[in-house]
């Protein structure tokens, strides 16, 4: 079966076509998937299986309907294209509703390293003995004081996309990611943090000794925090969190929210919306990353795009639907009705993390936020935080219970250092920043 | 009852009684104490308005098994969609494989249980309805919100439905059907003023058909609402930061419990002794006025059902009474690990998933108190009027968003705030709830509640309370 998924794509573009469709476009994902959490020693979950499912797309008279499916029954997917069209001519025209033409570019998909061999071949013993041996290391720490679980997985997706103007590729994809969550302190006073690596390839991926030393040292930094007093105050953000503002901005820069009037980014194509320190790219063509892949959920080529530049706002990032509203090419981002990043990244500055500290006289490093809390249409944030107090330059004790908050908009424009530490951990990546000044909210 | 739950999966799954008894056969063939298949089959439909068009429509089909084993603490599990014996039968060797004991266990011979209650009898199945129908509906709804004020500049609407068929059967012979519909409104309108721009929110829904939407909230309603909110937010200042006395509005702020003390009293957390509730159990927790419940039982409440996703029949679960920790959700591992009785509270997000105890309808009982008498009793402070969500860690650590608010000043409700969270530890929230109002409600039938990767439709409620401080963030 697997081998003929490319027919079927052919066959059911064909068949759309046949039964009073303009346009038809299919996507099948085919995946197998592994995953095993271990928690104080002992096996907790131990999932393995392998799931398919198609989407679809029909547009007749620019009228647009979708359907998925993972029962790829021929009669159930027959019935669901049928019914699409008939569903499309209840939907209203829509002069943008249009498959994007076939591009001349071409990527080069053994280029960008989304396979690796060796994920596959990897025994289940081995993949247990990853996570079992994660959660031993970080536990002959004695000030850990309880687990959540070390888990391991690994994934293998196969995606197949063709659509009425002519596309048809494929590509094989792997994903593995080692995690742990840790607990320390007793009941009453307890702290808690995590750490993960995840990559495409098995042989970057961080050692259960890196995962286990990074969770201890992250939870155990927060033990016996202290409330700290209402105040503005100079804040650090460490990656993790310049990563979390990332995909606040992205949200922001999404052509999507920008049609539909939910950013706060609406008409500021071409303007200054950060200082000179802000330079953001989304690239979907780095080789083994994360946010990498050749082409969109539309089949438009990938590209790297230049979001803000130096301060100024450069583009917003589109899927064919969103470009054609505002007069724009898309930027290879589609998912079908949004947009998602490729990998979306601030630019790494000069700094070194512990100079940017060290020269802090006071402030907040922030660590982790919780909550909801961010709104687009106005680039308000308001999240719970954890932080480190540093005075003088030191880190001198954890801070909890506090909340931040300010504005996305404020916030690009006071980042006063942008540190050199950028490391592609997500497809949101961005190195430690330092912000001139948040509201802190305690006590 | 209108449309009792019907045995379905023999319409969906064409496998017969026989294979599915063979499969829990193999899936014990490790030695697992415990073998389960979950079927299901789930109709969903979308329709989505925007920019004054019926932008799109979809339609969904999800059909698939997940078997689970158990053996000891430990869970083997497999799904699939391909639904020829040969992958059922490998997704059972998966799951089997986590067992390792020598003395197999012998499967009881399957016995259809039948129940006579439906928390959610409809008119008829939404997914049956024609789009038609919907989609005036979703228009009725928008234009309710453009026509509003001329401020009103967007507006965005979608109703999604669905129809979710669930089979299932397990070693101790158990078999067992549910069908359950869940409908969803959800509107959202933006108000410009001179450079400012605002969001509302409004929505309903829940385990309900189509006569919901005129006998219990009209689309008029609910687009209505989502404008005055965002009208109302134009005007609204950022709020004051810092400690003060905290006054939550009833129904929406019924978040509040969920996050705060609903999580963690799931008995997962418990049984790993990584929830501060852990250790406390019968012992006083918080403030005596403060009684809660967990109940799947409530009609068409969007997290009702009718059995849970492991096949218990739900029970209405005390959790605190009077302050003192009552009661955990338990689903069956953590049930029968702790040796209490099941609650009904095993849910999963689909057949992918492992069941994991959640939490259905959640509320805070009502109290003695007027909700007049409550904010006349604050000289200064902050009312949450609604929020957007909320989260919580295992040290009782939450943080809650609230969309918009007022200022108290002696005793009144004065200045409009919006965007602020509010953020605390449980335990002295509930030590710190100083009143509870008469006034019962529940949030808006649309929550969905995130846990380990897992969706699940939720309701939660409360009546009007005050919190003596809370530190709220602001500007």
């Amino acid at each position: 079966m697997p081998a003929k998924l490319k027919e079927l794509a052919e066959s059911l573009v064909a068949f759309g076509k046949v039964n009073g469709a303009d346009e038809v476009e299919i996507s099948i994902l085919d995946g197998y998937e592994f995953s095993v959490d271990v928690r104080l020693g002992k096996i907790e979950n131990l999932v393995e299986a392998g799931s398919r499912s198609l989407g679809l797309r029909v547009i007749k008279d620019k009228k647009t309907a979708f359907a998925s499916s993972s029962d790829l029954s021929k009669e159930t997917l027959e019935h669901l294209v049928k019914n699409a069209i008939k569903r499309a001519m209840l939907a209203s025209r829509d002069e943008f509703s249009r498959l994007p033409a076939l591009s001349k570019k071409r990527v080069d998909i053994s280029s960008l390293k989304l396979y690796d061999p060796e994920i596959p071949n990897l025994d289940s013993a081995k993949k247990i003995a990853l996570a079992t041996e994660t959660e031993k290391i970080a536990l002959e720490d004695k000030r850990i004081t309880n687990s959540h679980g070390s888990s391991f997985e690994t994934r293998e997706i196969r995606i197949i996309f063709a659509n009425s103007n002519g596309f048809l590729e494929e590509y094989k994809q792997t994903f593995c990611g080692l995690s742990l969550g840790l607990l320390a302190g007793e009941t009453d006073n307890q702290v808690e943090d995590y750490w993960s690596s995840s990559k495409l390839h098995f042989k970057e991926l961080e050692s259960p000794e890196e995962v286990a030393r990074k969770a201890v040292e992250r939870t155990v930094r927060q033990i016996k925090p202290r409330k700290i007093k209402t105040q503005k105050v100079p804040v650090i953000f460490e990656p993790t969190m310049t990563s979390w503002l990332l995909g606040f901005l992205f949200a922001c820069v999404s052509g999507v929210s920008i049609y539909q009037k939910t950013s706060f980014l609406v008409d500021k194509l071409g303007k200054r919306i950060g200082n000179e320190r802000v330079t953001v790219y989304d690239d979907g063509l780095m080789p083994g990353r994360l946010g990498t892949r050749p082409f969109d959920a539309e089949g438009v080529p990938s590209q790297k795009t230049l979001v803000v530049d130096k301060g100024m706002l450069k583009n917003y990032l589109c899927n064919t639907y969103a470009a054609r509203k505002l007069k724009l090419k898309s930027t290879g981002s589609s998912t079908g009705t949004g947009v998602s990043p490729g990998n979306f990244y601030l630019q790494a500055g000069k700094i070194s993390p512990e100079k940017i500290v060290s020269s802090l006289d006071k402030g907040l490093i922030l660590i982790r936020t919780i909550g909801h809390g961010l709104n687009p249409v106005t680039g308000d944030i308001s999240r719970g935080a954890f932080g480190l107090w540093v005075e003088e330059g030191e880190i001198v004790y954890p801070v909890s219970e506090i909340t931040i908050s300010g504005n996305l908009g404020e916030i690009l424009n006071n980042i006063e250092v942008v540190g050199n530490d950028l490391d592609f951990r997500s497809p949101l990546a961005g190195p430690t920043i330092k912000v001139k000044e948040l509201t802190v909210a305690g006590q | 009852m209108k449309n009792p739950p019907s045995l379905v999966f023999e319409d969906h799954f064409n496998i017969s009684l026989g294979d599915l008894q063979k499969i829990l056969n193999i899936s014990l063939s490790r030695g697992g104490d415990f073998s389960e298949i979950y079927l299901e089959y789930k109709i969903y439909n979308f329709i989505n308005m925007e920019e004054d068009i019926i932008k799109e429509t979809a339609e969904s089909i999800s059909l698939g098994l997940g078997i689970r084993v158990l053996a000891g603490e430990k869970t083997g599990y497999g799904y699939t969609n391909d639904l020829s014996f040969a992958k059922i039968k490998k997704a059972a060797l998966t799951a089997a494989s986590i067992a390792s004991s020598r003395t197999l266990r012998e499967t009881s011979p399957l016995s259809p249980v039948r129940f006579h209650h439906n928390f959610y009898p409809v008119l008829e199945s939404p997914h049956k309805e024609s789009l038609e129908k919907k989609i005036s509906l979703v228009k009725e709804t928008y234009h309710s919100a453009q026509n509003f004020d001329q401020k009103i500049k967007k507006v965005k609407v979608s109703l999604l439905d669905h129809a979710q068929f669930v089979t299932i059967l397990n070693s101790e012979g158990l078999k067992v059907s549910d069908v359950r519909p869940l409908m969803k409104m959800a509107c959202l309108a933006i108000a410009e003023k001179k450079n400012k721009r605002e969001a509302g929110f409004s929505g309903g829904g829940g385990r309900v058909g189509m006569e919901y939407f005129s006998s219990d909230l009209t689309p008029k309603e609910i687009g209505q609402d989502a404008a005055s909110e965002a009208l109302e937010l134009l005007e609204a200042a950022l709020p004051p930061a810092g400690e003060m006395p905290v006054v939550l509005a009833p129904g929406h702020s019924g978040v509040l419990v969920h996050e705060a003390v609903g999580h963690l009293l799931e008995a997962d957390f418990n049984r790993k002794k990584t929830s501060i509730f852990w250790n406390k159990m019968g012992k006083k927790v918080g403030s005596s006025q403060v009684t809660i419940y967990d109940d799947p039982t409530i009609p068409h409440f969007r997290g009702s059902y009718n059995i849970d996703d492991e096949g218990t029949i739900p029970k209405k679960t005390l959790l605190i009474e009077k302050g003192k920790m009552a009661g955990l959700l338990q689903d069956r591992l953590s049930a029968k690990l702790m040796r209490r009785p099941l609650t009904g509270h095993g849910r999963r997000q689909d057949y992918s998933c492992i069941p994991i105890p959640r939490m259905s309808n959640t509320y805070i009982d009502r109290g003695k108190h007027s909700p007049d008498e409550i904010i006349k009793s604050v000289k200064k402070g902050f009312y949450a009027h609604k929020f957007l969500g909320g989260q919580v860690e295992d040290s009782g650590k939450f943080t809650f968003s609230v969309s918009s608010g007022y200022l108290i000043e002696n005793g009144k409700l004065t200045a409009p705030v919006k965007q602020a969270t509010l953020i605390g530890t449980n335990i002295e929230i509930l030590k710190n709830i100083e009143m509870i109002g008469s006034d019962l409600k529940y949030g808006l039938q649309t929550g969905t509640c995130g846990k380990e990767g897992q969706a699940a439709p939720v309701t939660d409620g409360c009546p009007t309370i005050k919190i003596s401080r809370m530190t709220v963030g602001g500007q």
